[in-house]
């Protein structure tokens, strides 16, 4: 057992180290950088490259490589985030998903993708104490660790500069008048925290031998975990996460296998906010607006004219006929995420609540749906509405919790909710077929109908769309939905005249929730094949920015959205491998243009 | 209620479309006449961004040498072979989204790939439907063929293959450690192995699967070590399986035999000296018996400069079977079709064999042979 808990205590080393620089960005510019994980993936693979191709002995490979994350930082919050200041905060976010996804393929690109042993720059394997071996570069990270934190933490207190960055996380505004320049502090932190993340890419990397571009985002996202458990913006608590976590995994790991991995992190992060919701060191957040606040409140969405409407509709419906099968196909697939980020225009757009997760709603309506058509011949759309109910019920329940969260932890917390709802349908094998996944679902039938064409699924999910619209606009226009506004517009408001904003927000949530399992339960029956790994974070973080691009007040938006995210990929494909990095340039490019999204406008 | 009425107005109209629609009985993927021109394409839908790049590169080698050599010798019947190539990410939603625009170019014969099964099995419904071949060649989940008889894999059972790799584990170890890959593969991989390795008596003194990303592989080797078991097992890939070892050999100072990893030039260089001594069982390796594959490896070296690992061939040989097929039948769609159920010859370049016929009923490769492997001295020997 001790051998367990001094390599969980080495692997809490390595989160601990990236999770300095993300907690510090956070503290500085109140912005969760997702970018950070893949900015520590460049760090590590030009550390490869210099060690391996270049030969450079450990300390010129580790001033390049702080060079050269440092300098992607400086771009990342010049071009990025600083424009997006004063923007609702999960506008930055979901621009620095969208940098992170370039940075990971022009990573790919650059390095190539194969697996590789990074170079030994230290030794790492000559310490052997309890039955397990270690080397100098673990003991010259876990000091490293210990110095960067005190040193940023002295520097913070004492430092004339860390004194003016401190004053900048505390209140920009205040920190501005008293002619802090805050823009440069800014640039400063992201500097330091991405050379940090190339430090941390470097030991990193030597801690687990093997590398490829990929490493970046798993270690990455385990690591925001770790500074989130630790207190956003607390460099001890970073630390402390970081060690936390590891110990967490390689206990329960140990205990439960590595398969219950996903589960055990992602409900390590629960179990913690919920019992701390701050985090174990952090203060209580001052958070003046929710999230997403000014999303609805900046912003009107536009209205379609009567006379248009239907001719739209018709327009929709007539052309699977007038066009090729692949213009169903792709439509089905625009329609199938549109339905599944509509409901969140009330969590997000009303409410002010950013959902992270909502891969696990639709895993369940898909599981769900699947299981009921396919094993219990429960007629189709019984099946997919159960889809939806199951997805309502469960997310609800799961969910409840998080609400009483605030700000970013909110944001953290669902996706947690997406993992751990995915890691249960991996366990829960006797029902679900855990990893090995189920084959053979029956394609939609109505009425003794088998939709076995394109374009009959496409008037099928088309048809769930326009529906799920006139639930959400008669929802949003109804006392409901003032309630549910009133909570994202002013929650202190809200709750003095006698709200219980969080039964609101958990009531909302089982809204989209309830959407988002009809979107997988169509996914299933028209994939014919569903295992745990078709929903990834990188679903759930999709249909988020489906709502937040279309407009988060706006459902028709959310079409919008969905035609743009989901059909531009297929529109991008005549240029090959740089299309997804084109994508995450017009992912930004939007963000930053058109922050009310595309079918609003500033009022 | 504006919305209301508009809604309830446009789906009366709806309705009305939908049924008029009934009639035009369109179905997936439009015709599948042959096309008269000099050429036909075989698609290939496969990742060449993503995640699982590094996979997509090796099959395009492979598939680019397949054709190389199919068109260097006439092609077939006449017609030269094009690959028409989709990346998908290995992504369902996209493997969904494209299978239709496939399935509707009348130049294509036949489709093959994807890397994962989950994305090959959302594209495979409609392949079927348009009496397209869909020949996932590197599928070997155990229902991958089940959507229709237009679904074919020349991929071996998997509960053949492990129970000869158990056979082999039980030659010389009476009580292991077993590590395992935590998907659809790796699930019913290990599911086919313990099976028999249960009824040769070996008892399995430890098991644990692992996710595909952990990066620290520690907390099981360490239980998996201290079981003290006469070998540790590694179901599961390159990568992962390197990391298996070096975690064994490094941290932990496990010096007993390994049997795992898997035949890539990634396993080889990312293991180094830990995976020396390696054992595993094949139907492939760069110093094969098989004539066959031995021309194969001779022609990879020259093209690529590099030693060709599974990946590459398996993509190489299902152009050149789907060639040799079309050859023997015609090069349209049909014939495709046909050749998989009839011809009974198909150059094999798995296993000694160097024949091979599809089963009719699973439509997969019948029961092969395969090659007892040790890693030495930086290569996968043949073991006596």
């Amino acid at each position: 057992m001790i051998d367990t808990l001094i390599t969980g205590f080495m692997h809490g080393n390595a989160y601990a180290i990236v999770a300095l620089g993300m907690s510090l960005i956070f503290g500085v510019s109140n912005v969760a950088n997702f970018a950070h994980a893949s900015v520590f993936g460049i760090g590590m693979m030009s550390g490869w490259w210099l060690g391996s191709v270049l030969d450079l002995p450990l300390i010129p490979t580790l001033l390049l490589v702080m060079v050269i994350t440092g300098v992607i930082g400086l771009l990342l919050n010049t071009l990025v985030v600083s424009p997006l200041t004063g923007r609702p905060a999960v506008a930055a976010l979901l621009a620095t998903i969208g940098v992170g996804m370039i940075l990971d393929n022009i990573s790919q690109m650059m390095f190539d993708t194969p697996t590789r042993t990074f170079p030994a720059l230290l030794p790492s394997h000559n310490i052997e104490m309890l039955g397990v071996r270690f080397g100098t570069s673990d003991i010259v990270m876990l000091i490293l660790t210990v110095i960067i934190m005190a040193g940023i933490w002295f520097f913070l207190k004492h430092g004339k500069m860390g004194q003016a960055i401190r004053a900048t996380s505390q209140d920009t505004e205040a920190a501005r008048q008293m002619g802090i320049p805050v823009k440069r502090i800014q640039n400063l932190s992201f500097v330091i925290a991405s050379s940090l993340a190339g430090i941390a890419g470097v030991f990193v990397g030597m801690f687990n031998s093997n590398v490829s571009p990929n490493t970046g985002s798993s270690v990455g996202m385990t690591a925001f975990i770790a500074a989130t458990i630790g207190g956003l913006g607390s460099m001890p608590g970073a630390v402390a996460g970081g060690f936390t976590l590891g110990i967490i995994e390689s206990v329960g790991v140990y205990i439960f296998g590595d398969g219950a991995h996903d589960l055990i992190t992602y409900g390590a992060l629960l179990i913690i906010l919920i019992i701390r919701p701050n985090g174990l060191f952090g203060g209580k957040q001052v958070m003046h607006e929710p999230m997403a606040g000014s999303f609805s409140g900046g912003a009107k969405a536009y209205r379609i004219p009567k006379w248009l409407a239907p001719i739209l509709i018709i327009a929709a419906a007539v052309s699977p006929f007038l066009a090729s099968d692949y213009f169903s196909s792709v439509g089905i697939q625009i329609m199938i995420y549109a339905i599944a980020a509509m409901g969140l225009t009330l969590v997000s757009g009303s409410a002010g609540q950013v959902a992270l997760g909502q891969a696990g709603p639709i895993a369940l309506g898909a599981y769900t749906s699947a299981i009921l058509v396919g094993r219990f011949n429960v007629p189709f759309l019984i099946g997919v509405v159960c889809g939806g109910l199951v997805a309502a019920v469960l997310s609800g329940i799961i969910t409840f919790p998080i609400w009483k969260l605030s700000g970013h932890y909110i944001a953290i917390g669902t996706i947690g909710v997406g993992a751990v709802t995915v890691a249960l349908i991996r366990i829960a094998e006797p029902i679900t077929k855990g990893s090995l996944g189920i084959t053979g679902i029956p394609f939609p039938k109505i009425f003794g109908f088998t939709l076995f064409t394109p374009q009959f699924q496409y008037i099928m999910v088309l048809a769930f769309l326009l529906i799920e619209l006139a639930i959400i606009m008669r929802i949003r226009s109804s006392h409901l939905g003032k309630v549910i506004e009133s909570i994202g517009n002013d929650p202190v408001a809200a709750e003095s005249i006698g709200i219980r904003t969080s039964a609101y927000k958990a009531l909302a949530y089982a809204i989209a929730s309830f959407f988002a399992g009809i979107a997988g339960a169509l996914m299933a029956h028209q994939y014919t094949y569903i295992d745990p790994s078709m929903f990834p974070f990188a679903m759930s973080s999709l249909v988020l920015t489906i709502a937040v691009l279309g407009g988060l007040n706006s459902p028709i938006g959310t079409i919008i959205g969905a035609i743009v995210l989901v059909g531009s990929p297929e529109l991008l494909r005549f240029m090959s491998s740089g299309r997804i990095i084109v994508y995450g340039v017009l992912l930004i490019l939007i963000i930053l243009f058109r922050p009310q999204g595309l079918f609003a406008k500033k009022e | 209620m504006k919305v209301k009425k508009t809604i309830a107005g446009a789906f009366a109209v709806l309705a009305v479309l939908a049924t008029t629609a009934c009639a035009q009985n369109s179905t997936f993927g439009g015709s599948s006449s042959s096309s008269s021109s000099s050429k036909v394409a075989i698609a290939v839908m496969y990742p060449e961004t993503g995640q699982y790049a590094e996979y997509g590169k090796m099959f395009k080698q492979g598939l680019d040498l397949g054709v190389e050599q199919v068109n260097g010798k006439g092609g077939v019947k006449g017609k030269s072979i094009e690959l028409k190539y989709y990346d998908t990410q290995s992504d369902p939603k996209q493997t969904a989204a494209i299978a239709p625009k496939i399935a509707s170019d009348s130049s294509v014969v036949a489709v093959v790939g994807d890397y994962s099964s989950g994305a090959s099995m959302a594209a495979s419904p409609t392949f079927q439907q348009a009496g397209l071949v869909h020949y996932g060649f590197n599928n070997s989940a155990a229902d991958f063929t089940s959507t229709g008889d237009h679904v074919w894999t020349p991929q071996y059972s998997q509960d053949d293959f492990q129970a000869q790799v158990a056979d082999l584990v039980a030659e010389k170890a009476k009580k292991i450690s077993a590590v395992y890959i935590e998907n659809d593969w790796g699930k019913a991989a290990y599911a086919a192995f313990k099976k028999e390795a249960l009824a040769k008596g070996i008892d399995i003194a430890y098991e644990s699967s692992f996710l595909a990303d952990s990066t620290d592989l520690s907390p099981i080797l360490i239980p998996a070590r201290d079981a003290h078991p006469d070998a540790i097992v590694h179901v599961g890939y390159g990568p992962d399986g390197a990391l298996v070892i070096n975690t064994l050999r490094d941290k932990l100072g496990y010096t007993g035999p390994f049997y795992g990893g898997q035949i890539t030039n990634e396993y080889i260089t990312t293991s180094g000296k830990n995976g020396e001594g390696t054992i595993l069982m094949a139907p492939f390796t760069t110093d094969t018996t098989n004539p066959n594959a031995q021309k194969f490896v001779k022609d990879f070296r020259a093209k690529y400069k590099i030693d060709p690992g599974e990946f590459n061939q398996t993509s190489y040989a299902a152009i050149i079977d789907l060639a040799y097929g079309m050859n023997k039948t015609s090069p349209t769609r049909a014939g495709v079709q046909k050749a998989l159920q009839t011809v009974t010859d198909f150059p094999c370049y798995v296993g000694n064999k160097t024949t091979f016929s599809f089963d009719q009923k699973t439509r997969r490769m019948s029961s092969t042979s395969f090659l007892k492997l040790q890693l030495k001295d930086g290569k996968f020997q043949v073991m006596n």
